[in-house]
């Protein structure tokens, strides 16, 4: 009797401990989830209240009558310094600054990747090798060569407007910013790019050489084409990174109306004329980071998938 | 003057050499099969003469004109991968009209191309799907018809049918053999299947260690292997090839095999090679095919030398269309092919017929075919 019965207790004590482990992980992954989501939400709450609420109520409470007049005073009339004409100029910026970089640095990234994988020359390597040192360069350290150099383009940029009447943006904070995180982030697009088209089959590139087609033709036609989830990872990454880059901005376009977002939010926080207006910071807080958010819910689903990608062979 | 003419192309890859010095030709219409083991040079060389690889020395012509320092896109060529290849971004028509859009070939004539080949391989229906949409054998149709629509001077296929399953790959192997009578292309193909070399070739070229063993008709490579190596890689069962020694009686010659444990077989030579009477006494590699050695009653009836020996059966395959007995002479496992319903039982002495005007013989120092 006890034999027959004896696998039944087995059997739920073996589903009881599963279920112990399931409410321990889930329970676990929950407390991470508040820990890292309760920033936001004090964010969010306290951008829609009114100061009086905040000065009196509790933190964590839901606004009792929510507005948006926090968001539309940090858009079009908050002070950053001296200038009170809200984030919107600097918003612009940001966006000025962030689409050519994020646009140009995955272009040379795939193209890089593109010749270190499917048009292997001589020290191919070693020339990878130092573009993923890149990677490993601390911003700091190329902070005053780097401003040497952007002076250099800027006295440039004024010869040639002297000689054309055109200086090619050149000595322009934003074009100095765009041309910063371009190289920078050279290094990152390059390696994403290179493991990708690493497992990328080279007999497409065959079939397309021998159906005649150029260099340009098979890297537009054939690879990019077949490239989307690395493209997403890298427009991401890139895109994060730029767009949240406060020690290039502050150095390189610290003051003025062509300061990027990150500066103008860090100005307007620290900006100290009464009362520190905490809705509007937070409300100013938000639209900085906004941006990052959306291409991550546009986009996120094929992150985890792109950087997955090529780094088991299918 | 051949069609196609490779001539001592050599190829390097720093200090070691890939390819050493490559001596082949092929006539119009031809279908020359480049066969060996992986790691021959044998898709080293197709894509040489494809231009994906650039060659160190010799000449490859095409017609009398060399093309080695010719792009790939102007050597008049077309190329079916072993992968097929096919652009996944695009629709099958868009994949066969590539080459064409690359040239500048206007629409209404690509569409035509199009057509014409979608007619050939029945692949009409399929034109406006994408290759993630195709099976195996669809997708291999589809890069047929990728290299059809070129109408080039010459085919180059590299082992277009190795991920294909067994019984697909025989049917896609008749209808390649059908597109070349069908067409009259030129065709140089690359396989490690020799069976696929025996049916397809007009010529094939054996190659091992970036050289061609041998360069011939099927039959000549089949009955006349120049060396132990081709003779062991052509055929399936493979050649027997058994260690034995050279007898002579007089001015007659005779080949004497040891079976384990029993005493030894002599066969006496009627037709021995001019060759054979310096190795008189020595020993020798004796090679003879399955086939040629049989159940007496099975042995070909106008052969001229056969010759029958008691030997012991050790083991018997039953395949179905033939039977294989297996025993063991010179210390060698060794394959004879009876007729499916041969009366025959494992473990018991029976006696078998060599067909010794189909036997070869081979120098165990040089591995050379003795002549």
């Amino acid at each position: 009797m006890s034999a027959v019965s004896s696998p039944a207790p087995q059997a739920s004590s073996g589903a009881r401990a599963r279920t112990i482990n399931r409410i321990v992980i889930y329970g676990l992954l929950a407390l991470f989830a508040i820990f890292y989501l309760m920033p936001l939400f004090v964010m969010l709450v306290t951008s829609f209240k009114t100061m009086d609420e905040i000065q009196n109520g509790n933190m964590l409470s839901l606004p009792h009558a929510p507005t948006f007049a926090p968001w539309i005073k940090a858009w079009s009339e908050v002070c950053s310094g001296l200038t009170c004409v809200g984030m919107k100029g600097y918003f612009w910026n940001s966006i000025k600054m962030v689409v050519p970089a994020v646009l140009i640095s995955t272009l040379l990234g795939a193209l890089n990747g593109y010749v270190l994988t499917k048009w292997r020359f001589r020290g191919h390597i070693l020339v990878f090798a130092m573009m993923l040192f890149a990677c490993f360069i601390p911003f700091q350290s190329v902070l005053l060569p780097m401003a040497t150099i952007l002076g250099s383009l800027g006295r440039f940029g004024v010869t040639l407007q002297n000689a054309t009447g055109f200086n090619f943006g050149l000595g322009n904070s934003t074009v100095n910013l765009v041309f910063v995180h371009v190289v920078y982030g050279l290094g990152f697009t390059t390696l994403f790019f290179r493991n990708y088209y690493e497992a990328f089959p080279t007999e497409l590139v065959k079939a397309a050489q021998v159906d005649g087609a150029s260099f340009f033709q098979i890297f537009r036609r054939i690879m990019l084409p077949n490239s989307l989830p690395i493209i997403v990872v890298t427009v991401i990454y890139q895109f994060t990174n730029i767009w949240n880059d406060f020690l290039f901005a502050s150095a390189y376009a610290g003051s003025g109306d062509v300061m990027p977002m990150t500066v103008a939010l860090n100005n307007v926080v620290n900006t100290s004329t009464g009362v520190v207006e905490y809705n509007v910071n937070m409300a100013a807080a938000m639209i900085a980071a906004l941006p990052t958010l959306i291409v991550y819910v546009v986009a996120g689903r094929y992150f985890v998938r792109g950087l997955m990608a090529g780094a088991v062979k299918g | 003057m051949a069609f196609l003419e490779i001539d001592g192309l050599k190829k390097r890859f720093g200090n070691v050499e890939i390819l050493k010095g490559i001596d082949v030709e092929l006539e119009k219409g031809g279908f020359l099969v480049l066969v060996g083991p992986s790691g021959c040079g044998k898709s080293t060389l197709l894509n040489t003469i494809a231009g994906l690889e650039q060659i160190t020395e010799g000449e490859i012509r095409v017609e009398g004109r060399a093309i080695n320092d010719l792009h790939p896109s102007k050597r008049d060529i077309a190329m079916v991968f072993q992968s097929y290849a096919l652009y996944p971004n695009m629709t099958v028509a868009g994949n066969i009209a590539f080459g064409m859009e690359m040239r500048g070939v206007p629409a209404a004539e690509r569409q035509k191309a199009i057509d014409k080949v979608a007619k050939i391989l029945q692949i009409g229906h399929l034109l406006k799907r994408k290759p993630s949409q195709l099976s195996g054998g669809q997708r291999q149709r589809v890069a047929m018809g990728r290299a059809l629509v070129r109408d080039p001077k010459l085919f180059l296929f590299d082992e277009p049918l190795s991920n294909l399953d067994a019984k697909l790959r025989v049917d896609m192997r008749i209808e390649i053999k059908r597109l070349h009578a069908t067409t009259g292309t030129t065709i140089v193909y690359v396989t490690h299947d020799q069976i696929e070399a025996m049916t397809l070739a007009t010529k094939i070229a054996v190659m091992r260690d970036g050289e061609v063993q041998q360069f011939g008709t099927p039959a000549e490579i089949y009955n006349n292997p120049t060396n132990i190596f081709v003779a062991d890689f052509m055929g399936s069962p493979a050649m027997n090839l058994v260690p034995a020694t050279i007898g002579g009686n007089g001015s007659g010659l005779s080949v004497v095999l040891k079976p384990d444990a029993r005493a030894a077989i002599s066969l006496p030579l009627a037709n021995a090679p001019a060759g054979l009477s310096a190795f008189k006494e020595k020993p020798v590699i004796f090679g003879v095919r399955p086939e040629a050695l049989t159940d007496p009653e099975g042995a070909e009836r106008n052969a001229s030398n056969i010759a029958t020996a008691d030997c012991h059966i050790e083991v018997i395959e039953p395949a179905g269309s033939d039977t294989f007995a297996v025993t063991n002479l010179g210390g060698k496992a060794v394959v004879a092919r009876l007729r499916a319903d041969a009366k025959i039982q494992p473990g018991t002495v029976t006696p078998l017929a060599f067909n010794l005007t189909k036997a070869v013989f081979f120098d165990p120092a040089t591995e050379k075919r003795i002549l």
